[in-house]
């Protein structure tokens, strides 16, 4: 009897060995190359839990690989491993490197993989223009994610200096260059010193669809009504801004603030770091800011300090001349995630979609977006993310958390939910409360310009002297360093010709009109 | 007349001389002083971290510092970076030292022929691409060797070996022979210590190059636990940056511009210890390595 049970005892453990290695024979390798949420914290951790449901409900083995910080290094990693054949199962690539790479044959098709994921796809995918970014011959060569929230930058004023100065906020370009005038020369902050400025600004430029003196500016383009690089409002009127005579107006008034010394001398070689501390620091009472950087708890405590009863207020963008205004260009901004042709090849892409289709639904986008539900959050009764009786070191916003969330631009769609949870009230140093939504919420209520068309306009082979160009010879035209009239505005423009502009142009609409975004 | 005209030349000489090496010591002396006031600035309204020459008393911060150092990852990022610098410049010396020995010996057979083989990729640098696919191949992705065998030998750094031990009296070598010691043992036991200011020398530019290394990190190791302290820096200095994307208060509780000054103290301060334990040594081994070809 005894020898009985000990014979079954072992078969019974002999199948259960071989049951778990046939079972972790058939789990599917993962390797996914993911840019991380905060570059310093590191991946998530080995024994994340994450990792367990995915190893063990959904058949995966996943590594995640956190890109390099920026761009350009992500760049040369993709392109190395592209080259020898070597790149992960599915990668985070910038739209420029994900066509290059589409072209090259290096990308999987993806559209037979939305069928396999319908709630991802609903909640990520379901975004014409978002698609048409990553589609090349009519077929999709990358999942675009949702990426950064749309109109998060607009033009703000210190309503502390305007009412000590018995100044309102300006509604038009004339009244802009009062207020910015008397900021410059009335010593709003009172310190007796001649050290603040009207206006403070920093170069963004980002590429071709937003070349030149970037999105700080973009405003003052609106008010002649040629913001961004491209007038995408027709068929008929489809170009390059700069061949507009507002352009040349629009140049000409930011050169007249130049002139005027209302700005910052250093703003055309601030960096972004640079620039945030010197608003931080009162040196300027006007500016073009992203409403995180301006208003969230992390970037606002430095000024709060400093200015325990400075008020930025977020007024409409002046007005031009002919009454047009806008607060920047709307683009269009998504992730693109693409899936490699090698990964396709050996079979992965229903393993792939099984995974992506897991984070948009509540277990996955919870454990990704937000940490463990009772450790680093609570939901409360109407399902918002609370870390109220969460230690402040567990919070799934506190620094050592960081990890358990790294994953997040993966699940995050920009839901009530979440901009809740990111963008949380909070109380300044004089009992004030502040609302970083709010902010967000007045920028959105104003007009943009609507340029995302300009999104699946794709980059020449000579982007990269074509913007250098560009973006040059508009900052010497506005530092006094060339002369700015009809004939040099128009020197340029032919420069701009002779290095295809209007074959860009061509190519540009043709691709856009196909796309449905020209009349 | 003419002595006394000699002193003053001479004094007038060395008070020149005297003030073009004050003028030299202020060019690197100021900006390494902005950089340590600014590593320790607090941010204020008062001025900007990193404009100001002095640091008053009552106003200065070790925040960035203890930000950096304190990073849960700082001690294994610091640790990876002295195994790569200490195990990739010993393989680096030991590599280089055989081979400008081996092309140091006038009697080695096809010596032209082997100079000449060696100097094709240092004219000829194969690029990226094929070392990233090199490196792929022999399977060395998410290995520390990935980022220590590529540049195991540098060919400038042989040559001035070379020629250094091409100097070396022959009769030392020939007395070695005749008392029974082979090559290795010439090139083990013999050389060294008549070589020690040029491997010192050549060990301080690799040991830098390693300590410094970035690039291949990046490209090469997956694995964030193998990444090592400049990368690891260049990432908190990037969180600190880009705050519009970080939505609570993680990482800004020092300047931007203090942790990029702190970080910069963090990576010279080893090399700058090291340096004038070695300095003795650093005029000599170049010199005498780039005199006689």
């Amino acid at each position: 009897m005894a020898k009985r049970l000990l014979l079954i005892g072992t078969v019974a453990l002999l199948a259960t060995v071989v049951a778990s290695v046939a079972v972790a024979q058939k789990n599917v390798d993962l390797e996914f190359w993911v840019g991380a949420s905060v570059s310093e914290a590191g991946p998530p951790p080995d024994n994340w839990r994450a990792y367990q449901i995915v190893r063990d409900r959904l058949g995966i083995n996943w590594k995640i690989v956190l890109l390099p910080s920026t761009l350009g290094d992500q760049d040369t990693k993709i392109n190395a491993a592209a080259a020898a054949n070597n790149l992960p199962d599915l990668f985070q690539v910038n739209r420029d490197a994900w066509y290059k790479l589409a072209k090259a044959g290096l990308l999987a098709p993806v559209d037979s993989l939305l069928t396999a994921m319908p709630v991802r796809t609903m909640t990520h995918y379901d975004d014409v223009v978002a698609r048409k970014m990553v589609t090349l011959n009519k077929v999709m060569y990358g999942l675009p994610e949702p990426g950064q929230m749309p109109m998060t930058d607009g033009f703000v004023v210190r309503k502390d200096w305007l009412d000590k100065l018995g100044l309102k906020e300006p509604k038009n370009l004339d009244e802009f260059m009062t207020v910015a005038k008397a900021f410059t020369e009335r010593d709003p902050d009172g310190n007796g010193k001649a050290d603040t400025y009207g206006f403070g600004a920093y170069l963004e430029s980002s590429g071709l669809q937003q070349a030149g003196l970037g999105l700080r500016f973009e405003w003052v383009f609106g008010a002649f009504g040629v913001a961004g690089t491209w007038n995408t409002q027709d068929a008929k009127s489809f170009g390059l801004n700069a061949r507009k005579s507002e352009f040349l107006k629009a140049l000409q008034f930011i050169k007249g603030m130049v002139d005027a010394k209302i700005m910052d001398p250093d703003w055309n070689i601030l960096k972004k770091d640079e620039y945030r501390a010197r608003w931080k620091q009162g040196r300027w009472g006007m500016m073009h800011e992203n409403f995180a950087a301006l208003s969230t708890v992390a970037n606002y405590k430095d000024f709060d300090k400093n200015f325990p009863n400075g008020l930025w207020v977020a007024p409409p963008p002046p007005v031009g001349p002919e009454g047009k205004s806008a607060e920047n260009v709307l683009l269009k901004n998504v992730r693109v995630q693409a899936i490699s042709q090698r990964a396709a090849k050996a079979g992965k892409l229903g393993a792939i979609a099984k995974l992506l289709e897991w984070m948009a639904h509540d277990e996955g986008y919870i454990l990704l977006g937000f940490g463990y539900e009772g450790e680093h959050f609570k939901r409360d009764k109407n399902g918002n993310i609370t870390v109220e009786g969460i230690p402040a070191e567990k919070q799934w916003t506190a620094k050592a958390q960081q990890p358990f969330t790294q994953l997040r631009n993966l699940v995050f769609i920009n839901t009530d939910v979440e901009l809740k949870a990111r963008y949380v009230p909070f109380k300044t140093n004089n009992g004030r409360l502040q609302d970083p939504l709010a902010y967000w919420n007045a920028f959105r209520s104003y007009p943009y310009t609507d340029s995302t068309g300009a999104a699946i306009i794709n980059p020449p082979a000579n982007a990269a002297d074509f913007v250098r160009y560009y973006s040059e010879n508009v900052m010497k035209f506005v530092v006094g360093q060339q002369p700015l009239d009809e004939k040099s505005w128009t020197d340029w423009v032919a420069g701009l010709d002779k290095l295809g502009a209007k074959e860009l142009e061509a190519a540009a609409k043709a691709a856009l009109t196909e796309a449905g975004f020209l009349d | 007349m003419a002595r006394r005209f000699g002193a003053r030349y001479e004094v007038g000489f060395q008070v020149a001389v005297d003030a073009f090496l004050a003028l030299v010591l202020a060019v690197v002396a100021v900006p390494l002083l902005r950089v340590i006031v600014t590593s320790v600035a607090p941010l204020s309204p008062e001025g900007i971290p990193g404009f100001a020459f002095l640091v008053t008393p009552w106003r200065w911060t070790f925040e960035a510092y203890r930000q950096l150092l304190g990073h849960r990852s700082f001690l294994n990022a610091a640790y990876i970076s002295v195994v790569v610098t200490i195990g990739g410049t010993a393989l680096n010396l030991v590599l280089t030292m055989l081979l400008a020995y081996a092309l140091s010996v006038r009697t080695l057979p096809g010596r032209p022929f082997f100079s000449f083989l060696i100097l094709v990729p240092f004219l000829f640098n194969p690029g990226l691409i094929p070392t990233y696919l090199v490196v792929t191949r022999l399977g060395l992705i998410d290995k520390l060797w990935a980022i220590i065998l590529p540049t195991a030998i540098n060919i400038t750094n042989t040559f001035i070996m070379r020629n250094f031990f091409a100097a070396l009296p022959e009769e030392l070598k020939e007395a070695a022979r005749m008392d029974g010691a082979g090559d290795w043992h010439i090139v083990l036991r013999i050389i060294p210590p008549l070589a020690r200011p040029i491997i010192l020398t050549i060990g301080l530019y690799y040991a830098v190059g390693h300590w410094n290394e970035f690039f291949a990190p990046i490209l090469y190791l997956n694995n964030a636990k193998l990444q090592p302290l400049p990368v690891l820096l260049r990432n908190i200095l990037l969180a600190a940056n880009l705050n519009e994307y970080v939505e609570y208060d993680a990482y800004s509780a020092a300047p931007v511009q203090a942790l990029k000054a702190a970080s910069v103290i963090i990576t010279t301060l080893p090399m700058a210890l090291i340096y004038p334990w070695i300095q003795r040594y650093f005029t000599k081994g170049t010199l005498a390595g780039g005199i006689k070809g």
